[in-house]
């Protein structure tokens, strides 16, 4: 029992609403495949393009949801707008940033640039394993395995044309990824800037669904 | 407060759940999507390629439907926090002008809200770390400002308030 309790009812303060469950799923799934595939295991296996598939098909979930879901998730509650984008970061820097109903417009800038660079990551990665699909690779991997060697001659005769476009895709690759992976830590970096300036924990709202 | 914050946990899990469902959905057309688009490349008209493609097509509805609908869930979950925020936030508001119109000094207007809210003399005191004697004797010229007789007819005061412009309206 605290002196809250006089003011409380009357006082509530305007408290913005936390992400809508399928934000917050498909923004963990990226993340997650982002810090396994680009930090935790060995590019190249199966597992890999596994993940690769699976950020893929979150990633296409939340674009759709930026068509049809709920106002907050929706692009056009956070177009991209530089300008926005730089004030709200020289607000930052004084210490009293503005609140926003949904992103605000550094981080909106930050979510379309790192979702631009997953694209990237996942289209030269499609480019690098020709397309195959993760159950595909793993087949062809046991048939090798098994003493069958034809799907490697079969990759050659279609291999050769491309030879250099793939080393352009893997380039382009691991760039991507890597520009990724430091623009995941400046969002990171970010979020924390802007928690301390607000005064509360902005992941709260990216975790729980309930409005405390 | 507990049991609809229950239930409301409960349709959080729900949502939550349904959320997850549509990413591992998303996920399965992206993969029915390349399978069936080598196999058109393959075998453009081959039976086998037409029914994936409906199966991907029946996917990619589910999806979407599922999506719909999760955001017609969240909306309708809006509008009634909103409806509650507003009648709330307006029941502290015709408090506060209502204190105001029976002239109560702030302190009685802490007292007189804490009273409204259920709490006793003794409550009320540890919270304000008064005497009990003294918000007691804050409650009698509260009462007497209102012109009521006690406790129950100055809570009946904002409910009959409430009841008059809320149910009947309905």
């Amino acid at each position: 029992m605290s002196t809250d309790q006089i003011t409380g009812a009357d006082m509530a303060p305007v408290r913005p609403r936390p992400w809508d469950p399928v934000v917050r799923v498909t923004h963990w799934t990226i993340a997650a495949a982002v810090i396994v595939n680009g930090l935790l295991i060995e590019p190249g296996g199966t597992v890999h393009v596994w993940i690769g598939w699976i950020a893929l098909g979150t990633l296409a979930l939340r674009l759709v949801w930026g068509v049809i879901g709920p106002r907050e998730a929706r692009f056009t509650a956070f177009l991209p707008d530089p300008r926005a984008a730089m004030s709200h970061l020289f607000d930052l820097v004084r210490g009293r940033p503005r609140e926003y109903p949904s992103h605000n417009p550094a981080g909106a800038l930050m979510a379309y640039t790192l979702w631009a660079c997953l694209a990237v990551v996942v289209a030269t990665g499609l480019i690098m394993t020709d397309g195959k699909s993760p159950v595909t690779i793993a087949e062809e991997n046991a048939a090798v395995a098994a003493g069958d060697w034809s799907v490697l001659v079969d990759e050659e005769e279609t291999g050769e044309g491309r030879e250099g476009g793939g080393d352009v895709a893997e380039e382009v690759h691991e760039v991507a990824a890597n520009l990724m992976l430091f623009l995941a830590l400046l969002h990171v970096a970010g979020v924390a800037l802007e928690s301390r300036a607000l005064g509360r924990n902005l992941v709260r709202g990216m975790v729980a669904g309930g409005r405390r | 407060m507990s049991v609809p914050e229950g239930s409301r946990a409960r349709d959080r899990h729900g949502q939550l759940a349904l959320a997850g469902v549509m990413v591992l959905q998303s996920v399965a057309v992206v993969f029915f999507m390349a399978d069936a688009a080598a196999d058109l490349l393959t075998e453009p008209l081959g039976s086998h390629s037409i029914v994936e493609t409906l199966v991907t097509l029946a996917l990619v509805a589910g999806v979407l439907l599922t999506g719909w609908q999760l955001r017609q869930t969240l909306e309708r979950i809006r509008a009634q926090e909103r409806t509650i925020e507003t009648a709330r936030g307006d029941l502290s508001r015709v408090i506060a002008d209502q204190f105001a119109a029976w002239k109560l000094t702030p302190a009685e207007r802490d007292v007189g809200l804490l009273a409204l809210k259920g709490l006793d003399p003794a409550e009320i005191a540890e919270i304000r770390g008064a005497v009990p004697s003294t918000v007691r004797a804050q409650l009698t010229r509260i009462y007497s400002k209102a012109g009521v007789t006690g406790r129950a007819q100055f809570a009946a005061w904002f409910v009959e308030d409430l009841l008059d412009n809320g149910v009947a309206d309905r």
